[in-house]
C-alpha cells in the first residue's frame, strides 16, 4: 500500500489514501463536511458545491469542491472560514427557493405533527411536516448543520410538477427534487439500468423518464436503490410511507442467497417498515432488490398463525405448545424411522437447519432430512470431488475484477439479484460475458456479438466440453496452474479427443466458430468467473455441469484467482448454510458423508445415538416417496415456501397423501391446509441467528421485532419437539448455544462465534479465532484437498420429448426492449404492461402448422392440478435458432406488477422463475373485422 | 382500426431504421443520429428515440436525455407550413403585436405552436434580419416585409383553408 497522505482539515492532522478525495478522508476521520450530490461508493460529482472548502496547498489558496478535489501532502483545508460559510448560505437559499422548507425556520418543528394548525400561517405544500421524509430528510439535516441564519429566506416557488404514483413500489413526487441527480447516477453507475435520467437543462433540469413514460417501460428494475440514495422525499416507498422508525436494526434479508445486509426500521407499533441496503453489507455493497426491498414486510401482514394448533375431529383447534408437541411427539413415534422426514426451511437459520439435521438423525433416528429449496443440490455437493468444498470459491464483489464472466442456465437478475451487480459492472469496464441459456435474460445485452451461445436446451455439458476442447486447441490453458496444482490432466485430454468440435456444434447447434470465440473470451481472460444455474439443464446433467464448470476453470486457472473462480446459483436464503451444518440427507455437519463410518462414529460420540448409515432421501424423493406412501410423517418448516416453485411438482399431492404431518409455519397456506398440528413460526425479523450466503459468508440475523404472541423461532419448536420424543442433547436457551455447538462440530464453522459476526460476516473456512476467513479459496495450495479434473463424456441430445407437448419453450425476461413496443395502461389509478407478444418459432416447426411470419399463434402448456395452462398469446416470427425450440421475451415490470396486486402477505417466493416448459403450438383464427 | 395504427408505426420505423442505418458519416453518435432523423421525419416521435435506443444499444432514457437537452428537438409533428412573425424592436416599433393578435386569432390559438388541425406552426421571430423591411414575417422560410395587419390575417386565412 502507498504511503499515506498527512494533511490537515481545520487544524486536525488526518491521515489518509492517496487518491482519496478530500470529503471522503474528512468522512473516514469522522469529520463533517456538509455535501449533498455526493454519496459513498458512488463517484464524485461535484455538481451542488456544499462540500466547498478552503485549501492551501503549495501556497496556493483555493475554493474547492471537497468530493473532487483530490488530497495532497501538507495539504491545508479549512471549512468553516467566514467566506465558505457564506458561499454555502447562497447556495443552500437557492435550492431551498425550489423545496419546501416553511418548518425548518420554526422552533416548533420537532413538536409539530402533519396535522395541527400552523400557527405562522406556512401554506401546507411549504411545510416539512407533512413530507414522507420528515424526521429522515438528509437535505433538513444538512441545512441544519450548517447552523444557517434562515430567518428571511428567499420566497417559497411551488412548481407543480406531477407526482408520479402509478407506477409499482415508489412514488416520485419531482416537487420535493434538488436535481442533486444521485438516483440517476445510482442508476447508471451501480445498477447499469438507466431507468432514471437526467431530462432538459438549466433551469429546468429535472430528474425523469423519456417521455415521462412509466417505470415499467423504462428498464427499471425496482431495486430501490433510487430511494435508498434520495436525500429529500422526492423518492419514497409507498408502503408505510408515512411512517417513522422507532428503532433500526441491521439484518440480513431473508430473500436469496445473496444475502443482503438490510437495515430494518421498525415502528413504534412493532411493525417493519422499510428496508435499505446497508452501504457496510460486504455481500451487496448497499444494495438491494424488487424482493428485499419492497417484499420484505410480511412479518406485519394479517392473518398470521399466532397460537399452536391441533386438528380435532378435522377441525384446527387452539392449544398450548405442551400439548402440540406432545400429541406431535406421540404420532411421530408411531412410524418407523424410514417413514418419516423433517424438511427445513430455506429461510431457516444456521441454528434452525442444524437442529431439524440433530432431531431427524437423533430424535427420529433417520437421514431423511433436507431443506424445502435445496432442489439442485448436484450444483453445489458435485464441486466436492473436484474443489474439495460444495460452494462457490470467490467472493459476490471479487466478480467485478473479471475480465470474462460466463453465465449458464442461470438468470441472477431475478434469483439472485444482487450478484448481477458486480457482473455488469464487470461489463462495464470491458470484461466479456458470455451466456450459454436459450433464454433472453437480462445478462445476454451484455454480450458481445456472437457471446450469447444460444444452444439447443440440454446441451449445455456438451458445449461446455466443446469449450473446453477449444481451450486446449488453442493452447489457451494454464499449464503450470493446472500441471502443479490440479489432478487429472492426461486422463480429461483423453475424453476430450472425442469433443470434436463438428460433433459439438451438431448435437448443441451452436457453430465451431461461436464456440472458439466463446473459448477465446473465457480462455485469453486475465480473470474469468463461471456462473453456473440449473434452470435449463436437465436434472440429470446438473452435477455434470457442475464438473464440467469446475475441469473449465481449472483447466485455465481460473480457482484460486481473484476474478476467477466458479459461482453456483440456487435458491434459498439459507440454503448453502443448511447444508453446511446437516440439514442435508447426505451429510452429517460439515459435509462429513453419512456413509462415511468415522464421521458417523464422531457424531454419535457427539449426539450420544447411533447415526443411520443409510443415506436418507432428497427433498425431491421424499416428495415422490409422500406420494408413494414411504414416507407416512413428516415434520415440515413450510416457511416461504410456494408449492408452484419449479421442482416441488407433486408437493401437494404427497402431502394430502401423509398419515400426519406437522408444520411451523407464518401464514396459512396450502402446506399448513394438511397439517395436523401447526406450530406458529417466527418470521426472519423476529429471531436471533446466523444465515450464510453463496459466496460462504456467514452473517448475523438480528430481531427487530418483538414477539408477542406464541411465535416461537424455528429452533426452539423444533428442540422442544425433540425433547418432547425423548431425546437428550435439545435444552438450547439460544440460538447462541447452538451457534456454539455448531461451531464445535462444523471444522470450517471452528473460529465463527457471535461475537466475531459483530464486526460483520465471515467466509468459512474459519478454523480458529484469530483467522480471518477464507475469501478465495484455493488462493494459497488447500492441503487437504488437491483439486481434481473429472472425465467428462460428449453425448447426444436427451430428448425429452413430449409427443403431447412437443415444443420447448424458452421464457426469457429482460428490462427493456426498445425495439419492441409496450403500451402502458392505467387500470384504478395503477399501471399495467400491455403489449403483444412476439413467438420465435423454427420455420421448420412454423410450416408443419402451417403458420406464416405475422400470424396470430397460441402457446400452450400442459394443465396443472386445477385445470389451469399457461397460454401465451402472440405474433409469430419466423426466427427461432432451433427446430423444437420456440421462445417469447417478456418485461420484468411484469414480475413487480405481479407481486404488488398479489393476494398472497409473502409475494416474493411466488414470483415465478423462468423453466422451460413443454408446449403446443397452433395457429390462432381472428375473426375478420377484429384486430 | 388498430391495425392501421400499428401499420403507419410500422412504416415509421421502417422509415428511422433506414435513416439510422444509412448513416456513413465516421463518428456516429446519439446526437447524429437523433439530428438525422430530425432532418427525414421534421420531429422526433416516440419511435424515433425507442429505434436509436436499440440501435445504439443503449436505453431510452439515455436517449432522452440527449434530445430533451436541446431545445432544436421537437416531439411533435410540425405543422404543414410554417408562420413566422417578427417582434424585434424594429417590428415591434412599426406594429408587429397589433398583428400577432391578429394573425392569433385567425389561427385560433393564444401562443406559439400548432394549431389544432396541425396545418400551422406559430413561431416567433426574434429578429429575422430585415429590419429595414419592418414589419416582417416569414410563410414557410419566405419573407414577407412591410406588410399591414390585414395582409397578415389574410396570409393566415389563406394556409388555414
Amino acid at each position: 500500500m502507498a504511503d499515506a497522505v498527512k494533511f490537515t482539515i481545520d487544524g486536525q492532522e488526518i491521515e489518509a489514501q492517496p487518491g482519496q478525495t478530500v470529503i471522503q478522508a474528512a468522512m473516514d476521520s469522522g469529520l463533517y463536511i456538509p455535501y449533498l450530490c455526493y454519496m459513498p461508493k458512488m463517484d464524485p460529482y461535484g455538481a451542488c458545491r456544499m462540500c466547498v472548502v478552503e485549501t492551501e496547498s503549495n501556497g496556493r489558496t483555493m475554493t474547492q469542491a471537497s468530493c473532487t478535489t483530490p488530497v495532497a501532502q501538507d495539504m491545508i483545508v479549512r471549512t468553516k472560514t467566514d467566506d465558505i460559510q457564506e458561499l454555502r448560505r447562497g447556495i443552500i437559499e437557492l435550492l431551498m427557493t425550489e423545496h419546501p422548507h416553511g418548518c425548518l425556520t420554526c422552533h416548533r418543528i420537532e413538536l409539530c405533527g402533519p396535522q395541527d394548525i400552523c400557527l405562522r400561517h406556512v401554506r401546507v405544500t411549504d411545510r416539512c411536516t407533512i413530507c414522507p421524509k420528515n424526521e429522515r430528510c438528509e437535505l433538513k439535516d444538512t441545512v441544519r448543520s450548517m447552523e444557517l441564519d434562515l430567518t428571511n429566506p428567499m420566497e417559497y416557488h411551488f412548481r407543480d410538477l406531477p407526482r408520479h404514483v402509478d407506477d409499482p413500489f415508489y412514488d416520485r413526487d419531482y416537487n420535493l427534487c434538488i436535481v442533486c441527480v444521485r438516483c440517476v447516477r445510482v442508476c447508471e453507475e451501480v445498477r447499469f439500468d438507466t431507468a432514471l435520467t437526467l431530462t432538459s437543462r438549466s433551469g429546468t433540469a429535472l430528474v425523469g423518464t423519456s417521455h415521462g413514460t412509466s417505470l415499467l417501460e423504462s428498464g427499471c428494475e425496482f431495486c430501490g436503490a433510487c430511494v435508498d440514495v434520495c436525500p429529500t422525499g422526492a423518492l419514497v416507498e409507498r408502503e408505510y410511507k408515512w411512517d417513522k422508525a422507532e428503532k433500526t436494526v441491521t439484518s440480513i434479508c431473508s430473500n436469496c442467497p445473496v444475502g443482503c445486509q438490510v437495515i430494518t426500521e421498525v415502528n413504534k407499533r412493532n411493525k417493519v417498515i422499510r428496508f435499505r441496503g446497508d452501504l457496510a453489507g460486504e455481500a451487496n455493497n448497499g444494495q438491494l432488490c424488487f424482493k428485499g426491498k419492497f417484499a420484505s414486510d410480511y412479518p406485519n401482514k394479517k392473518g398470521r398463525f399466532r397460537y399452536p394448533l391441533i386438528k380435532i375431529e378435522d377441525e384446527m383447534q387452539r392449544t398450548t405448545w405442551e400439548l402440540a408437541l406432545e400429541s406431535a411427539a406421540a404420532n411421530l413415534k408411531k412410524f418407523n424411522p424410514d417413514q418419516v422426514a423433517v424438511i427445513a426451511s430455506p429461510r431457516g437459520t444456521n441454528e434452525d437447519n442444524y437442529v431439524a439435521g440433530k432431531l431427524a438423525r437423533v430424535a427420529l433416528g433417520t437421514n431423511n432430512v433436507d431443506s424445502a429449496l435445496n432442489l439442485n443440490p448436484e450444483v453445489t455437493e458435485s464441486l466436492l470431488a473436484s474443489i474439495g468444498y460444495a460452494a462457490a470459491t470467490n467472493p459476490i464483489w471479487d466478480l467485478e475484477n473479471s475480465k470474462c464472466v460466463m453465465i449458464i442456465g442461470g438468470n441472477p437478475t431475478e434469483e439472485q439479484n444482487v450478484l448481477a451487480v458486480p457482473v455488469k459492472k464487470a461489463a462495464r469496464a470491458g470484461a466479456d460475458i458470455v451466456v450459454i441459456d436459450p433464454r433472453e435474460t437480462e445478462l445476454t445485452r451484455y454480450c458481445r456479438d456472437g457471446l450469447w451461445l444460444r444452444s439447443k436446451p440440454g446441451t449445455e455439458v456438451t458445449l461446455v466440453g466443446g469449450i473446453l476442447r477449444a481451450v486446449m486447441d488453442e493452447a489457451l490453458e494454464d499449464k503450470k496452474f493446472v500441471n502443479e496444482r490440479a489432478d487429472g490432466l492426461q486422463e480429461i485430454k483423453q475424453e476430450l479427443w472425442n469433443f470434436d468440435l463438428v460433433r459439438v456444434s451438431q448435437i448443441t447447434g451452436i457453430s465451431e466458430e461461436q464456440i472458439r470465440l466463446a473459448a477465446r473470451a473465457y480462455g485469453s481472460a486475465e480473470s474469468a468467473a463461471i456462473l453456473y444455474g440449473a434452470d435449463t439443464v436437465p436434472a440429470e446433467e446438473k452435477g455434470d455441469l457442475a464438473l464440467a464448470a469446475a475441469n473449465l476453470a481449472l483447466v485455465t486457472g481460473n480457482i484460486g484467482r481473484s476474478g476467477g473462480g466458479v459461482f453456483p446459483l440456487f435458491g434459498g436464503a439459507n440454503t448453502q448454510g443448511s447444508n453446511d451444518v446437516g440439514a442435508n440427507p447426505r451429510f452429517l455437519p460439515g459435509y462429513a458423508a453419512v456413509t462415511d463410518a468415522s464421521a458417523r462414529d464422531r457424531f454419535s460420540r457427539e449426539w450420544g445415538v447411533q447415526i443411520s448409515a443409510t443415506a436418507g432421501l432428497s427433498i425431491r424423493e421424499i416428495i415422490d416417496a409422500m406420494a408413494d406412501g414411504k414416507i407416512k410423517a413428516v415434520v415440515f418448516m413450510a416457511d416461504g415456501i410456494s408449492p408452484e416453485q419449479p421442482g416441488l411438482e407433486g408437493l401437494l399431492e404427497g402431502l394430502a397423501n401423509l398419515d400426519y404431518l406437522v408444520v411451523s409455519e407464518d401464514f396459512p397456506g396450502e402446506v399448513s391446509h394438511f397439517a395436523d398440528v401447526i406450530l406458529p413460526a417466527a418470521t426472519f425479523t423476529e429471531v436471533d441467528g446466523t444465515y450464510t450466503n453463496l459466496e460462504r459468508r456467514v452473517q448475523r440475523v438480528r430481531q427487530s421485532m418483538t414477539l408477542n404472541y406464541e411465535e416461537r423461532p424455528g429452533w426452539s419448536a423444533l428442540a422442544r419437539l425433540g425433547s418432547a420424543l425423548g431425546a437428550s442433547g435439545f435444552e438450547y436457551d439460544s440460538a447462541a448455544d447452538i451457534f456454539a455447538e455448531i461451531a464445535s462440530v462444523v471444522p470450517s464453522y471452528a473460529g465463527i462465534s457471535y461475537e466475531r459476526l459483530e464486526k460483520g460476516g465471515i467466509q468459512w473456512p474459519c478454523v480458529d479465532p484469530e483467522a480471518p476467513g477464507t475469501a478465495i479459496l484455493h488462493g494459497v495450495e488447500d492441503e487437504n484437498f488437491r483439486p481434481k479434473l473429472t472425465p467428462m463424456s460428449i453425448r447426444e441430445i436427451l430428448n425429452v420429448h413430449d409427443a403431447e407437448y412437443p415444443l420447448t419453450l424458452a421464457h426469457g425476461r429482460v428490462l427493456h426492449e426498445p425495439d419492441h413496443p409496450v403500451d402502458v395502461e392505467n387500470r384504478n389509478g395503477m399501471n399495467y404492461i400491455t403489449r403483444d407478444n412476439y413467438v420465435q418459432i423454427h420455420p421448420d416447426d412454423a410450416s408443419d402448422a402451417s403458420i406464416i411470419d405475422g400470424d396470430m399463434v397460441e402457446l400452450r402448456a400442459r394443465a396443472d392440478r386445477g385445470g389451469n395452462a399457461v397460454t401465451f398469446i402472440g405474433y409469430a416470427k419466423l426466427n427461432s435458432p432451433h427446430a423444437g425450440l420456440v421462445s417469447i421475451t417478456t418485461l420484468f415490470g411484469e414480475i413487480a406488477i405481479a407481486m404488488q396486486d398479489s393476494d398472497d402477505p409473502d409475494p416474493a417466493p411466488r414470483v415465478r422463475g423462468l423453466p422451460l416448459m413443454a408446449v403446443t403450438l397452433s395457429k390462432v383464427n381472428v375473426p375478420a373485422g377484429v384486430a | 382500426m388498430a391495425n392501421e395504427a400499428s401499420k403507419a408505426a410500422d412504416d415509421v420505423r421502417t422509415q428511422i431504421q433506414t435513416v439510422l442505418n444509412g448513416q456513413n458519416q465516421p463518428t456516429v453518435t446519439v446526437l447524429s443520429s437523433l439530428l438525422e432523423i430530425q432532418d427525414v421525419l421534421h420531429y422526433l416521435p416516440n419511435e424515433a428515440i425507442e429505434e436509436t435506443a436499440a440501435f445504439s444499444k443503449t436505453t431510452i432514457n439515455e436517449v432522452w436525455s440527449v434530445a430533451s437537452f436541446y431545445t432544436n428537438f421537437r416531439f411533435t409533428p410540425p405543422g404543414d407550413h410554417t408562420y413566422e412573425i417578427c417582434w424585434g424592436p424594429s417590428c415591434h416599433v412599426m406594429g408587429a403585436q397589433q398583428i400577432l393578435k391578429r394573425v392569433q386569432d385567425e389561427l385560433g390559438i393564444d401562443r406559439e405552436g400548432e394549431t389544432e388541425d396541425g396545418k400551422v406552426t406559430l413561431k416567433y421571430g426574434t429578429c429575422l434580419g430585415a429590419c429595414a423591411q419592418a414589419p416582417v414575417i416569414a410563410i414557410d422560410h419566405h419573407h414577407k416585409g412591410k406588410i399591414t395587419t390585414e395582409f397578415a390575417a389574410k396570409m393566415a386565412r389563406e394556409l388555414m383553408a
